[in-house]
């Protein structure tokens, strides 16, 4: 029982019921089940990314280039279904994965074979990919694509089962958050069952230990970086299709939005510790703050601002436990 | 010569300028403890790396178990048998202590996926076999220095080490941790597995060792048994030089002067209580006691650190506070850091910049200005004063042996001209030779009629070189002693005593 309250996933759960319970009392209409499978619809992608983003903090490495990854992912996966003409949403999401994993191979050659810090190498990347995008657009002098091909909204209208309420309201489960489900269970499945998941959290843990210890690094980098911008790109193709717009100016500059939640999920922006539970639960609680102040009609700014506020507080939280763990362990030595 | 389960035969390896081994000779019988000792650069760190497969020497021959070798892959060594334990224990800190001692093998066997009961099995099962019940489901990160060290053991031991080679072993740990890692190489000896113990610490090298292999700048100076070494003879081998340790005699006459530095009923909740002492101009004060004890806590009070919650502080019979390092400078009290790496120096930059910032102040012209050339100069002197060992100022500090950085943080406080000067473990993991160089300036500091405190756990050094000792337990004085109406048994004795009163009241 002390294990479980150790742990950082409970306290971020107990934030998720109070912040439910207070804006609940404000606003009935959230704690619906339609509101929930809503925001599930909404901010799936969100925990795609998320859990891209907590892989690559796990490692010891950070990656802020996954929004850029996922809006060219999103852009070339739906003009190759305009430009062919093949109206398949599996074409969509195939180019979009393969473009986001070749981004990553890029983040990773940076970063495995020139040894690049991370952060230096994803700033640049963030830019570089956008910037490619654009240039590339520029020649046709479009960044929208304002009227996607069918089998794209339909994707963003899939629904595994919908049930219409006597009083008139319906309710859809999207395909989406069975999306985010499969996500995070082959990722936690990686990570807690393969070697190479193990791997890559004990390259965030002590790097030189893991480089002396023979892990082949540089394979493992190009399986995160990898397997991180894949991600990126089938989360962008899933954001154009709710929106049913596909706009290469979208979602760069959102990056700490996801930056807060894997935080605020106990993951540590010094590697090595967190969970995917913990992600879920941080991205649910940035969901529901970000939602619920729009709900109560509190400006945009303000949310910035909260923002900004939970990565401090929760890096300070994380780093202070961290020093208690040490003076407990300080103690020890005296018994 | 059966028994025999490695021999490295006239093993020579040169690096630029440098001749670091130079046809070196080694063996290990099966289940045989050797010590290796030798000063910084004597080649004991290359020679390790070419057993463990990481360098390749340039001409000699590696025999393991009758197979000969010219050059050892990493993969070959690890194969016949030969763990390298280093001195950060290459451990995994956020993953618990199964899954640290199962991993490496895992990847070394190539195996994709986890078993978790596997992993638990196995840490448990090398757990028990060395008599160690760390709980395995326990993060690394929250273990003692001395349990992470039973983990890379067990680490090794997976492997199916047949020789285990740990390089100084010891420097974290208490006198007791000690004794159980002793105690666990004993039990290693028993299942025939040979270790290679490095060393700084003589004491140790006595106890632990059936054979010595001494090297010298790169030279093996001889094969001894322990009990044809004394150390007085052992220091001789390392550095070819005889150091005499006469005991330290204090030359004041203390009763006719004005205590330098009193503390009168000082206490910090958690950190120590009620502690009352004087220190005299001239005098070199040691402090001991276990980790923990609260000695590091106290010098850290009087240097401004860790303001105390009550009592008095008094400089030359008149009470200060010290509420900042700043003030305690300003009052001639300097500190020299247990955490001389973290806490006392810029360690990428050039030696000569590490000793001008200590005396940047002093040499600020009228206009502003820094006077660069009288800078230079005195640094130089401070340098040659100190015996620092190195080609140029220009060098960073990381380039230097530990010996010699610590001797670059001694000339930074040297050069703040203090009146007080508290060393908190000045010699640990340092080579004899330096350590000989560092005893020699504090006494020379302490002639000159600065009051010293030296903190340390190394029952010889407070012998040696202090004419009080102050013992410490659970933050409290337990007894003071006057070192020349004492010697190291009773001081131990002090120790342990004290720490078995504290446990029966526990």
């Amino acid at each position: 029982m002390k294990k479980v309250f150790r742990q950082n996933e409970i306290y971020v759960f107990f934030i998720m019921v109070v912040l439910a319970i207070v804006i609940t009392s404000i606003n009935r209409y959230f704690f619906t089940l339609e509101n929930f499978l809503d925001l599930l619809r909404g901010h799936s992608f969100e925990g795609i990314l998320a859990i891209g983003f907590f892989i690559v903090l796990l490692s010891g490495g950070i990656d802020v280039s996954f929004t850029a990854v996922a809006v060219v992912g999103m852009y070339l996966g739906v003009l190759t279904v305009v430009k062919t003409g093949i109206n398949n949403i599996w074409l969509a999401i195939a180019v979009a994965c393969l473009v986001g994993l070749i981004l990553g191979a890029i983040n990773a050659v940076f970063i495995g074979v020139f040894k690049i810090p991370t952060l230096i190498t994803t700033l640049g990347t963030l830019t570089a990919f956008q910037g490619g995008l654009l240039s590339y657009l520029q020649a046709t002098r479009q960044t929208v694509i304002s009227n996607p091909p069918q089998s794209i909204i339909n994707f963003g209208k899939a629904v595994l089962f919908r049930i219409e309420r006597p009083d008139g309201k319906i309710l859809e489960l999207s395909i989406y958050g069975l999306i985010f489900a499969a996500v995070a269970i082959v990722t936690w499945i990686i990570l807690k069952y393969t070697t190479l998941g193990r791997s890559i959290k004990a390259m965030g843990g002590n790097m030189e230990a893991a480089r002396r210890a023979g892990f082949n690094i540089l394979g493992t980098q190009f399986f995160i970086y990898c397997y991180v911008g894949m991600l990126a790109g089938l989360a962008g193709l899933m954001l154009g299709s709710y929106l049913r717009y596909v706009d290469a100016l979208y979602l760069v500059g959102n990056e700490l939005t996801i930056i807060a939640a894997v935080v605020l999920g106990g993951a540590s922006i010094m590697g090595g510790r967190g969970s995917i539970i913990g992600t879920v639960l941080g991205v649910s609680v940035i969901t529901i703050i970000n939602t619920s102040l729009v709900l109560m009609k509190i400006p945009s700014y303000f949310q910035q601002a909260v923002i900004g506020m939970i990565i401090v507080v929760s890096v300070s939280i994380t780093a202070y436990r961290q020093k208690v763990r040490e003076r407990q362990v300080r103690v020890l030595d005296v018994d | 010569m059966n028994d025999v389960f490695l021999s490295v035969n006239n093993i020579s390896k040169r690096f630029g300028a440098v001749q670091a081994l130079d046809s070196v000779d080694l063996s290990v019988k099966k289940g045989e403890i050797l010590c290796l000792v030798g000063e910084n650069g004597s080649g004991k760190s290359t020679l390790i790396k070419i057993i463990a497969g990481v360098v390749e020497p340039d001409s000699g021959e590696i025999i393991i178990e009758g197979k000969s070798y010219k050059k050892l892959s990493a993969f070959e060594s690890m194969k016949s048998g030969i763990q390298v334990i280093y001195q950060d224990l290459s451990l995994f800190p956020n993953l618990t202590v199964a899954e640290n001692i199962s991993l490496n093998q895992r990847i070394e066997k190539g195996e994709k996926f986890v078993n978790w009961r596997g992993v638990k099995e196995i840490a448990e099962r090398e757990l028990k076999s060395i008599g160690k019940p760390i709980n395995p489901d326990a993060l690394v990160e929250e273990l003692s220095v001395a349990d992470k060290q039973v983990v890379a053991i067990c680490r090794a031991l997976t492997f199916g080490a047949k020789l285990i080679i740990m390089d100084e072993p010891t420097t974290a740990l208490t006198k007791n941790e000690v004794d159980t890692l002793f105690s666990i190489i004993g039990d290693l000896k028993k299942r025939d597995i040979s270790v290679i113990f490095v060393s700084h610490k003589l004491s140790e090298i006595f106890k632990i060792s059936e054979k010595v292999t001494v090297l010298r700048d790169g030279k093996k100076v001889g094969d001894f048994t322990s009990s044809e070494l004394d150390n007085e003879k052992l220091i001789f081998y390392m550095t070819g030089k005889k150091i005499v340790n006469t005991p330290f005699e204090c030359k004041i006459e203390k009763e006719k002067l004005l205590p330098l530095l009193e503390v009168r009923n000082l206490s910090k909740k958690r950190n120590f209580i009620d502690i009352n002492f004087k220190l005299y101009g001239g005098e070199i004060l040691g402090i001991t006691g276990l980790l923990g004890s609260g000695r590091s806590e106290l010098a850290i009070a009087i240097f401004g650190l860790n303001s105390p919650d009550t009592g008095e502080i008094f400089i030359e019979g008149k009470p200060v506070k010290i509420g900042s390092a700043w003030q305690a400078i300003d009052l001639g009290i300097c500190y020299l850091s247990e955490d001389r790496l973290g806490k006392g120096l810029f360690i990428e930059k050039e030696i000569g910049e590490n000793l001008e910032v200590a005396i940047l102040k002093d040499f600020i012209s009228k206009s502003g200005l820094i006077r660069k050339k009288m800078i230079k100069k005195k640094i130089e002197e401070l340098s040659k004063e100190l015996n620092i060992k190195t080609p140029s100022l220009d060098f960073t500090v990381a380039s230097l042996s530990g010996g010699n950085q610590q001797k670059v943080v001694v000339a930074k406080w040297i050069a703040a001209n203090p009146k007080i000067f508290i060393l908190d473990g000045p010699t640990v993991g340092i080579d004899v030779g330096s350590k000989s160089d560092i005893h020699q300036i504090i006494r020379g500091l302490a002639e000159k009629g600065i009051g010293i405190i030296i903190i340390s756990d190394e029952i010889p050094e407070i012998m040696q070189n202090t004419n009080r000792i102050l013992i410490m337990q659970r933050g409290r004085i337990v007894k003071e002693l006057q070192t020349n109406c004492t010697n190291e048994d009773e001081l131990n004795r002090v120790i342990t005593m004290a720490k078995a009163e504290e446990d029966a009241k526990i």
